[in-house]
């Protein structure tokens, strides 16, 4: 029964479904990132991951228009984020305590406004798969990589992305020195404000999309705390990645496939129970990053509040 | 003379800046009390004052980073704003902090570029950054490699990226807080060989030292701050150490302690083939043996880096010994948890005190408690005992004169000397039997210079034993019976006070025994 | 000031998060369900008696949303039909919590109701067993609930209630082991306990008895309510060719999605799906808890706070297999379905579990 795990559709499908799961880890993974490297820890993913979903999932049910729900999911993530970098930046608020009251804020308004603007579970007809004209031809290959919706495409390229950003732009140069040493930032007139302000609220808006990708591209459906801690996980995976982006992609990446392996080992009547085979993504990851650890230091002022003086 | 305008990076010079009438007050204290200041270009101008006198104070306000309460600032004779670094970089103001503004985890091209516009718009253009700060760099003869990362940097190579980093942003007005407080002698004087060419070339350089010596040998004109006024300005040619010793303090110094007559007793302290790494994961220590006794100072000298840290660290338990032996008393205490180390009465002044000596955040009466604070009279079954805690900080602040408004004042408002006074005093009040004392001077005025050093000769006569890990060489043949020699994590030799000279003591820290050159 | 703007962002997001899960007043008036409850046509030997002058008073806690069309909306849809037989909310009145899958959160909301005075707490989720076990005592004079258990501690002011749905389990797999044509099932599971559990193996015994050729894949994610997992879940049996699929627990919405986007077959269980993906569901088991709720009530009434167990199924109308009027199912099939729901009632058909 092992060996099956090893034909061809197993394989494709544990790749497939692993690179699908990882989509709304690596949004708001990336998001996060960009927050802890300037400093700031933002505990508040999941409840903007779910107020996105819901955004998302409401305009584009009553609109008909995945983009306006898109777009929508990100302005609300925006704004979630706005007030999370106006209570840690302006107020020196302790971070851990007002990411968990907006994680609370996110999960009880998006029920409430679930009950009151739905009240009953639905569906809508979510991002289509696009296929890659050629690639998505290639036996397997095709199937894994190039038969995704948009947002498993642009979770991918955001990687890269968020990589150039970060180490070959002026931004992200200031980014760096903002969570390393904001004195020092300051001190070469680099607002460390308006850099917070950025990068939080470009956290919550990849939050956003992480959400939406949930309810309008992978799943197309919303329900109350439909996220049940992924985005707790996404910061995890930050401190995993070891706060670059493609450590990010490998944590996001090794967490899903073997939660997609695991699904396909009791799938194939493997005999491990399964309270044990789901618990192989958490086990997993916690020991890659013990056999890795040591390596990375957090950025020195994450969570600290910054204040010149007065 | 026909002076040129300009300054060799390009940038107009400042011809003179006034500072009138600065008044700028903190909760608590007025660290600036319509204090004037003037420079012009082409002279250091240094500013002396005791710790807290508000010398950084005044500097920040001229750099941007505070705003002052009164007064007014003319850049060649008209009134201007100075709201933020960023309008004094603007200016061509740049200033080198006294803690270090860098980031570690950045390169130097990357430190040097952080917050100017690029030639490549949104993208770093760190090629171009590095060539000119070699260019830049060779004009002064400065060492560095832009592609370094800062962390794995001397002080004395970050002390330079901070000059290059002002340089860089065309700064005609230099700000110097402080910048020999952590350098060797060496370095001392490349430092002053760049600032001398820095002046040749047009620039205007303020300079904060507590070494009279230096202040005389790079100055042109000193101005004195007393708690936060100014009390005068002279011509560095019209005055001596001396005088401006006792202007600064206003009573006499002494520069040469009494040292006494003391019984040295047992060894207190001793080391058995002790090595351990470093943070650079090469050897720290190599071998090292040696014994401090009862009554004794043993002086440990050498350029920084060579051991002196790791040699600190082995003996507190903060570091790994790999081999050997510690003893303290007779009772073997190798790679003992530093609290337990603590419990057997042997204190530590730590080089980094800001780091490793105090939590910043904390008030000066915890920091005060930091390592007794679990005991009687501190703490009661668990519970802490204010008032014996507050009249403790109330005692150590009027002993060892700290300046600050309170003993409930955080850490991190005091002024950098005080900072330094708060461990100390921590570390001696509590009855010792060994102390370790890491550039215990670093960055104290001359009057807490000379407390300090007397404390350490009254805790001698009192039968402790001391190891004094210096890089002041004055500082080292004042103060020791013994000296040490430090190289490369290994000792060069063990030289007796009697035999001790300025000249062989600097041949033992280059590595060279005299014997064998000789 | 800072401090005020600081506390009052805070106390907004608490506030909200409050309202937002726990402690919802029901609405007070209810339109009257569609369709007529086919529990009341059962031999009602404990019809509740006439409306008294004060209200009976219902608080219940319940993991997920009232509309997670699973778990929690078979309570609460069987409230809203206990209000509507005695007569309004005069007579019957209920509060619910929802979404206190935090179990610490729950507990407090059921010592807070017990507090206030209802005559009956229903603590509707295994998981809040042992909770349950330590404020029940503190509250002699108050009934509470517990499901789905058989367990009632010993204890004199609980009730247990459970659904044998390993019953309706069965009635599925013995239908869809007819309409599968790849004879692959695929089972998408919570956590492999409980409730669950016991659907599960009797939708595999109803699949067995059938057509022993089948397969039935069976995954438990682990989770109730990751709805991301169960939609992966789904993906991974349609690959391995499942054509059919079942699943219970609240986050199957996501797996339910997936078979329609694969043309798959769906079974539902605890709450009527049809209206998820009216084109692939077949037919769902539905808890009819009023037939339990009726029971304890009139013990309540009688003086009787706790001890009993009760189990809703088949036979006593607390569960109904419902068709999806949408779906085109054959009457052969149909009839297939009431001859296997009669033997399980009249016990010519006994369910074995592994
Ligand atoms: N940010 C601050 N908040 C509160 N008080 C401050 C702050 N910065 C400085 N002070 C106080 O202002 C006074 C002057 O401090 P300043 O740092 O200017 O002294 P200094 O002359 O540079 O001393 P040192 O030689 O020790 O560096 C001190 O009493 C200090 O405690
Ligand atoms: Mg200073």
């Amino acid at each position: 029964m092992i060996s099956d795990l090893f034909s061809v559709t197993v394989l494709i499908g544990i790749l497939a479904s692993g690179i699908r799961l990882a989509t709304p880890y690596l949004y708001a993974a990336i998001g996060e990132t960009f927050s802890q490297k300037s400093g700031v820890l933002n505990l508040g993913v999941e409840g903007q991951m779910l107020l996105g979903a819901f955004a998302a999932f409401y305009v584009a049910l009553s609109t008909g228009s995945l983009w306006l729900g898109m777009l929508t999911a990100m302005i609300v993530g925006a704004l979630m984020g706005l007030a999370m970098a106006y209570v840690t930046v302006n107020l020196h608020a302790q971070q851990g305590i007002s990411g968990i009251g907006f994680y609370l804020f996110g999960l009880g308004m998006s029920d409430l406004l679930f009950q009151k603007l739905m009240g009953n579970v639905e569906t809508v007809k979510g991002f289509p798969k696009i296929y890659i004209p050629g690639l998505s031809d290639i036996p397997g290959i095709g199937e894994i990589f190039f038969s995704q919706n948009i947002l498993v495409y642009g979770a991918y390229l955001l990687v890269p992305l968020a990589w150039f950003v970060l180490n070959k732009t002026t931004l992200g140069l200031k980014i760096r020195s903002v969570g390393e040493n904001p004195d020092a930032a300051d001190s070469l007139g680099v607002s460390v404000a308006r850099i917070r302000y950025f990068t939080i609220i470009l956290g919550g808006v990849l939050s956003g999309i992480a959400g939406a990708s949930l309810s309008i591209a992978l799943l197309n459906v919303f329900q109350q705390n439909m996220t049940s801690g992924l985005g707790f996980i996404a910061v995890a995976l930050v401190y995993f990645g070891g706060w670059r982006p493609v450590g990010v992609l490998g944590g996001a990446l090794l967490f899903s496939l073997i939660n997609s392996l695991q699904l396909w080992i009791q799938v194939l009547g493997i005999p491990i129970p399964s309270d044990i085979a789901v618990m192989m993504p958490y086990v997993l990851t916690i020991l890659v990053l013990v056999a890795t650890v040591s390596r990375v230091r957090s950025p020195s002022a994450l969570s600290k509040p910054f204040e010149r003086e007065n | 003379m026909t002076e040129s305008t300009k300054l060799p990076s390009g940038k107009p010079r400042i011809e003179t800046i006034e500072m009138r009438g600065i008044t700028k007050r903190f909760p608590g204290v007025i660290a600036n009390d319509k204090a004037d200041f003037d420079i012009h270009a082409g002279e250091v101008h240094a500013l002396l004052g005791e710790n807290g006198a508000g010398k950084s104070t005044l500097m920040k306000i001229l750099y941007g980073m505070y705003r002052p309460d009164e007064g007014e600032i003319l850049l060649n004779g008209k009134p201007v704003t100075i709201a933020s670094p960023n309008d004094s970089i603007n200016l061509g103001i740049g200033m080198i902090h006294q803690h270090f503004m860098l980031v570690p985890t950045l390169t130097v091209a990357e430190n040097v570029a952080l917050g100017l516009p690029s030639s490549r718009g949104a993208l770093t253009d760190l090629d171009r950054v590095s060539k000119r700060i070699v260019e830049l760099a060779s004009i002064y003869g400065l060492k560095i490699d832009p592609s370094a990362y800062v962390w794995q940097l001397s002080v004395g190579q970050q002390q330079r990226v901070e000059i290059i980093k002002a340089l860089y942003r065309g700064a005609a007005l230099l700000i110097l807080d402080e910048p020999t407080a952590v350098l060797t002698p060496q370095e001392v004087d490349e430092l002053f060989v760049i600032m001398r060419q820095m002046v040749k070339d047009g620039h205007a350089l303020i300079f904060i030292s507590h070494k009279l010596h230096e202040v005389v040998e790079i100055s042109n004109r000193i101005t004195v701050l007393r708690d936060g006024r100014r009390i005068g300005t002279r011509l560095t040619s019209e005055t001596t150490k001396q005088d401006l010793a006792n202007w600064m303090v206003g009573r006499e110094i002494g520069f040469a302690p009494d040292r006494g007559k003391v019984e040295i007793g047992e060894a207190r302290l001793k080391l058995e083939k002790v090595e351990c790494g470093s943070d650079r994961g090469t050897p720290g220590l190599r071998g090292v043996s040696i014994e401090v006794r009862s009554g004794e100072i043993l002086g440990i000298a050498g350029v920084s880096g060579n051991g002196q840290r790791e040699l600190a660290e082995a003996i507190t338990g903060l570091r790994k010994v790999t081999t050997g032996r510690v003893f303290l008393e007779g009772k073997d205490i190798t790679n003992f948890a530093p609290g337990d180390i603590t419990e057997l009465n042997l204190s530590y002044i730590p080089e980094e005190r800001m780091r490793d000596g105090m939590i910043k955040d904390f008030t000066i009466a915890e920091n005060m408690i930091l390592r007794e604070h679990h005991k009687m009279p501190y703490s009661r079954m668990g519970f802490l005992n204010l008032s014996d805690i507050s009249k403790h900080a109330d005692e150590l602040i009027a002993k060892f004169h700290v300046k600050t408004p309170s003993r409930e004042t955080h850490a991190k408002n005091l002024s950098g000397g005080n900072i330094q006074k708060v461990v100390l005093a921590r570390e001696i009040s509590r009855n010792p039997r060994a102390i370790i004392a890491a550039q215990p001077t670093r960055g104290l005025d001359i009057g807490a210079t000379e407390y300090v050093r007397e404390q350490l000769l009254i805790e001698r006569r009192k039968g402790v034993a001391v190891m004094l890990i210096s890089e002041d060489l004055d500082e080292i043949l004042a103060l020791s019976d013994r000296i040490a020699v430090l190289y490369e994590g290994q000792v060069m030799d063990i030289v007796p006070r009697s035999e001790a000279t300025p000249e062989r003591l600097g041949l033992l820290m280059a590595g060279v025994h005299p014997e064998v050159s000789s | 000031m800072k401090k005020f703007v600081l506390t009052l962002v805070l106390a907004l997001a608490l506030v909200l998060s409050a309202c937002g899960a726990p402690a919802t007043e029901a609405p007070v008036a209810t339109e009257a369900p569609a369709e007529v409850p086919a529990a009341t046509e059962a031999p009602a030997a404990t019809e509740p008696p006439a409306a008294p002058a004060e209200p009976f008073r219902v608080a219940v806690v319940m993991p997920s949303a009232i509309n997670d069309l699973a778990f929690s909306q078979s309570m609460y849809d069987a409230l809203v039909r206990i209000q509507e037989e005695m007569g309004g909310p005069e007579a019957f009145e209920f509060v619910y919590s929802e979404g206190m899958f935090v179990v610490d959160d729950a507990a407090a909301a059921i010592r807070d109701y017990a507090t206030q005075g209802y005559d009956l707490v229903i603590a509707h989720g295994s998981q809040y067993g042992s909770s349950l076990q330590e404020i029940a005592p503190d509250f002699p004079e108050t009934s509470f609930a517990w499901g789905t258990t058989a367990d009632t501690f010993g204890q004199p002011n609980i009730f247990a209630y459970e659904a044998a749905s390993q019953e309706g389990g069965y009635v599925n797999g013995v239908l869809a082991a007819t309409l599968s044509q790849s004879a692959v099932i695929g089972v998408v599971g919570p956590i492999e306990t409980g409730d669950a559990k016991l659907y599960v193996d009797g939708f595999g015994a109803g699949v067995a008895a059938t057509n022993p050729d089948v397969t039935v894949n069976v995954n438990y994610i682990g989770s109730f309510s990751d709805v991301a997992l169960a939609s992966e879940a789904a993906t991974t049996h349609i690959s391995a060719g499942a054509d059919v699929l079942t699943g219970t627990a609240q986050m199957v919405v996501g797996a339910i999605g997936k078979a329609e986007e694969n043309n798959a077959l769906w079974f539902g269980t605890q709450s009527n799906q049809s209206s998820l993906a009216p084109s692939i569901v077949v037919a769902s088991q539905v808890y009819h808890w009023e037939v339990t709720l009726r029971e304890i009530i009139a013990l309540i009434n009688e003086g009787t706070l706790g001890g009993t167990s009760f189990k809703a199924n088949l036979a006593n109308g607390g569960e109904v297999i419902e068709f999806n009027p949408d779906y085109a199912l054959s009457d052969e099939a149909k009839a297939l379905a009431e001859t296997t729901i009669q033997g399980i009632i009249d016990g010519t058909i006994k369910i074995t579990l592994p």
